[in-house]
């Protein structure tokens, strides 16, 4: 995820200190990991080196001293483009789990102690735990919209998991006998 | 891509598979087809050999030339009779009794309407596939006059058998002078093989016709909401009834009786029958609407609801029932009639009339018998197409007994007005014709008439029963 | 964590065989009340098969089904429907409505059948049609509705009496996503606020995460009758495997 481009948006609503920007997008985005304050920092540092956004101005307000930021018409192009790129469709087939039963099948086919089909069981008993938790977040009383898309969005892929495993394992008869007539 | 074009051109063809091309690629579907789609076949073949026989029986007796008074020369004297069966000896009655054989016809083509929507269901989606895979609706529709066409064709040459068989069995054991069964008449061959014919036609050109709504539509029948002001069809009672009336009355005083009276009598059944199907079906419809409002019994709301939906099933089932009733209360009044005015007279040859007028009854019960097979179809038929609803039902929790009432409510409730009307109907025709007699009629028996149908029609409704008990198995659940 | 509550319903050893098929072929397993269970499997492995014999829509060949205290094999045809009609809830994936009915006598058909007026039908059934965002249909006959609008109407139609279980078979099957969804939370949230349980046989897995527990089915036998269920089960109790 493109952390720039997100504090890129997040400027358009007006201009922001860091630890505003830093709590809103925890907001937004409820079930991905939490910004961390130097995070939010060093990248607010870059944009304004890229001239993406420039310093608005300090204030106290009787606290720690606070900068706000905002964006520049260079830094609205930059997330117009950025909005408009389609994200490429699975260019490499990468994934620890799909890792895990390859390898996991090579090895018990070589006799190692490895149980391919235990692993997927307790995968799948994992990921369909993980999909309750999330069901029962968007579906309590007064859930907001952003946890609702969250949680969608993440429920569709664990569940795009799950039938990638469940076919795996019935599969796993016909991989592992064709690794050992190699 | 070169070598795929001779395939192209190939489909880019119109196809004419011809007629034994539809026959082969008709005989493959049906190959494949459900127990359902057997049943049509063997009860439309049924129909079509009850049909045939029936054709066959009356130009049989037609066909006869015996006349029992010239034989004494002259004197027009009656000398021994050929035949047991009294009328057939009177040229004068004859084509009136070979008439009321061919009017059996009228049941048997409703019977035959029944049973062409046997697994109807279960066809028009095969039909349906077959225009979504390409099929045109010329060629769905010349599969299904194939089909038709064939099974009827089948029914007919076995109806031709059975007579033929009949009739040469009693010309075999019949050896005195006296014969049960004209089979010293030899059978008119250009008219038997025009029977044979004209029945599979007949058939296969009703099947095509009920059939245009389904091939237009590759996605199957749509079925449309029907919105038709339910006062029309009192009209075209009152009409139907005040015509029957007007043609009987015009028909006595024109004193054409004898000569145009079968004419006559079909035109007034006809008319009444068509009153009668057409109100039942208004009151199938406003008698639902009226129950729905204020049923308080779940089985009585069921059917009720069933009857506002389609009050045509009711009325499509129960029209030649309503026509035989008809005819059954004219018949047995005029029988009360004549047979007391023979008494008046007299006669010495009651025989004679009570024979004729009891001949007539028996094909009367046949056709009844006819009516009550297609009411037991078209009730079955209804059943097995419900059979998923009816086993939810009862696997959430409604009793079979609530759904067997709701079934039997719903050929009870349209039924019994619709008697009413068709009982009202024939006893009018039945004063207009006996009305010029001055004499007191009697009416008492001619009520029973529909007393008796219904209960029979219950009676037969009943009989289906025990399929619904299979309907609600919980197996139905697990198919569409 | 409450204490455990006695199960609602037990199924030991359910044995089924459709001709030579063996639909069931020893499935165990306990339901607690209120309990939301889903029940997974591949297509043919008995999902529907367990769910009939758990209603008392079918009679198993072996094995037993324990409801309320009543061995639920033992019973006549006529008490099982008196308990489908009185205890349980029934949402098949369509055609539990019958077509000539609108919704509102649809829905009030249950309470005409307990004896009760007309008119205090349509009152209760109004109000379960309202709650499920229906009323607007209330007199329209299932034909003329959606699919989403008719499965709510069979909803309120299984909800209406009160039932102490819902039994739904791929009550989503017929319907796409965002409109299964809705119908899964109206399930859910109302099953959640009368204390009902529910069994629910589906294929999806997002379905399946509205349960409070998953167990799988393989050829007819239940393969996981996952004990860690209880750990993380927060809104009713159930008894884990015995």
């Amino acid at each position: 995820m493109s952390t720039r481009h997100v504090l890129l948006g997040l400027l358009t609503a007006g201009p922001s200190h860091g630890y505003d920007l830093k709590r809103r997008h925890d907001e937004r985005f409820p079930q991905a990991r939490p910004l961390a304050y130097g995070q939010v920092y060093t990248t607010l540092q870059r944009l304004v080196r890229d001239g993406l956004a420039e310093v608005e101005g300090t204030d106290a307000d009787g606290g720690p001293e606070r900068t706000h930021y905002r964006s520049t018409d260079k830094g609205s192009v930059e997330l117009a483009h950025w909005l408009g790129e389609i994200a490429p469709p699975a260019p490499f087939v990468t994934n620890d789990i799909f890792a895990k039963v390859v390898v996991a099948i090579l090895a018990e086919a070589a006799g190692e102690p490895a149980d391919p089909a235990a692993y997927l069981r307790a995968q799948r008993t994992a990921h369909m735990a993980r999909m309750r938790e999330l069901t029962a977040l968007k579906t309590a009383p007064g859930a907001d919209l952003a946890t609702v898309l969250s949680a969608d969005y993440a429920l569709s892929h664990l569940d795009a998991d799950l039938r990638w495993m469940t076919t795996t394992a019935g599969r796993l008869a016909a991989l592992t006998e064709e690794i050992r007539n190699v | 891509m070169t070598e795929l074009t001779p395939v192209r051109d190939l489909l880019m063809k119109p196809v004419r598979a011809g007629l034994l091309g539809n026959t082969r690629l008709a005989a493959t579907l049906l190959r494949g087809s459900n127990r359902r789609e057997w049943w049509r076949i063997g009860l439309t073949g049924l129909a079509s050999l009850l049909a045939t026989v029936f054709a066959l029986m009356a130009i049989l007796v037609a066909s006869i030339t015996w006349d029992t008074r010239l034989q004494s020369g002259t004197e027009a004297m009656p000398v021994a009779d050929r035949y047991s069966i009294a009328v057939l000896n009177d040229p004068g009655v004859r084509p009136g009794f070979a008439f009321a054989i061919a009017m059996l016809l009228v049941p048997v083509l409703g019977f035959l309407a029944q049973t062409t929507r046997v697994g109807a269901v279960h066809r028009d989606r095969r039909f349906a596939n077959l225009r979504l895979a390409g099929a045109t609706p010329r060629q769905v529709r010349s599969l299904a006059a194939v089909e038709a066409g064939l099974t009827c064709l089948a029914g007919a040459v076995a109806g031709l058998l059975l007579f033929l068989g009949v009739h040469a069995l009693f010309g075999r054991l019949q050896s005195g002078r006296v014969l049960h069964w004209p089979s010293d008449v030899a059978v008119a061959w250009p008219a038997a093989l025009a029977v044979v014919l004209a029945v599979p036609l007949a058939v296969t050109l009703l099947s095509v016709l009920v059939l245009h709504r389904v091939v237009t539509s590759p996605l199957g029948v749509v079925r449309r909401a029907r919105k038709q002001r339910s006062r029309g069809f009192y009209v075209v009672f009152v009409l139907c009834t005040a015509g029957a009336y007007v043609t009987v009355q015009v028909g006595l005083q024109a004193d054409l009786v004898s000569a145009v009276f079968p004419v006559l009598a079909l035109v007034a059944v006809v008319l009444v029958g068509v009153g009668a199907v057409a109100s039942a079906s208004a009151f199938a419809r406003s008698m639902g609407g009226a129950l729905l409002k204020r049923a308080q019994r779940p089985d009585v709301l069921i059917a009720a609801g069933r009857l506002k939906a389609d009050p045509w099933a009711s009325a499509r089932i129960h029209g030649t029932l309503l026509l035989v009733t008809v005819a059954g209360v004219i018949l047995v009044g005029v029988r009360a009639l004549i047979l007391s005015e023979v008494d008046a007279y007299g006669a010495n040859d009651d025989g004679y009339y009570s024979s004729g007028i009891n001949l007539i009854a028996a094909a009367l019960l046949v056709a009844t018998v006819i009516a009550l097979l297609a009411l037991l179809t078209g009730t079955a038929e209804s059943l097995i197409t419900r059979r998923r609803a009816l086993a939810a039902q009862s696997a959430a929790g409604v009793p079979q007994a609530v759904l067997r009432r709701a079934v039997l409510l719903e050929t009870a409730l349209p039924l019994a007005p619709a008697m009413l009307v068709a009982g009202v109907g024939g006893v009018a025709l039945y004063v207009a014709y006996g009305g010029l007699m001055g004499r007191p009629l009697p009416l008492l028996s001619s009520l029973l008439v529909p007393v008796g149908v219904y209960a029979a029609c219950l009676l037969a409704t009943a009989c289906t029963l025990p399929l619904l008990r299979r309907a609600l198995h919980p197996a139905e659940l697990r198919y569409e | 964590m409450t204490p455990s509550t006695a199960p609602l319903i037990t199924a030991r050893g359910l044995e089924k065989a459709y001709g030579r098929t063996d639909a069931l072929r020893g499935a165990s397993l306990t339901l607690g009340a209120g309990e939301i269970l889903a029940v997974t499997g591949a297509s043919g492995s008995g999902k529907s098969t367990l769910l009939h014999c758990l209603a008392g829509i079918v009679t198993p060949d072996s094995g037993s089904v324990r409801y309320d205290g009543k061995q639920v094999e033992n019973l006549s045809e006529a008490q099982r429907t008196e308990l489908r009609r009185t205890d349980f809830g029934i949402l098949f994936q369509f055609g539990q409505l019958i077509p000539e009915l609108s919704a509102m006598d649809n829905v009030a058909l249950p309470l005409l059948l307990a004896g009760v007026r007309r008119a205090a039908a349509h009152q209760q059934a109004a109000d379960w049609l309202g709650k499920f965002g229906v009323y607007g249909q209330a007199r329209l006959r299932p034909g003329e509705m959606s699919g989403g609008q008719a499965q709510r109407v069979s909803l309120a139609r299984a909800l209406v009496t009160g039932p102490k279980v819902v039994f739904a078979d791929e009550p989503t099957g017929a319907l796409d996503t965002l409109t299964g969804e809705q119908v899964m939370t109206t399930l859910v949230q109302s099953a959640r606020e009368s204390g009902c349980a529910v069994v629910l046989i589906t294929h999806d897995a997002q379905v399946a995460a509205y349960a409070d527990r998953e167990v799988v089915l393989r050829d007819g036998v239940v393969k996981a009758d996952e004990p860690w269920a209880a750990e993380h089960f927060s809104r009713a109790e159930v008894r884990g495997n015995d």
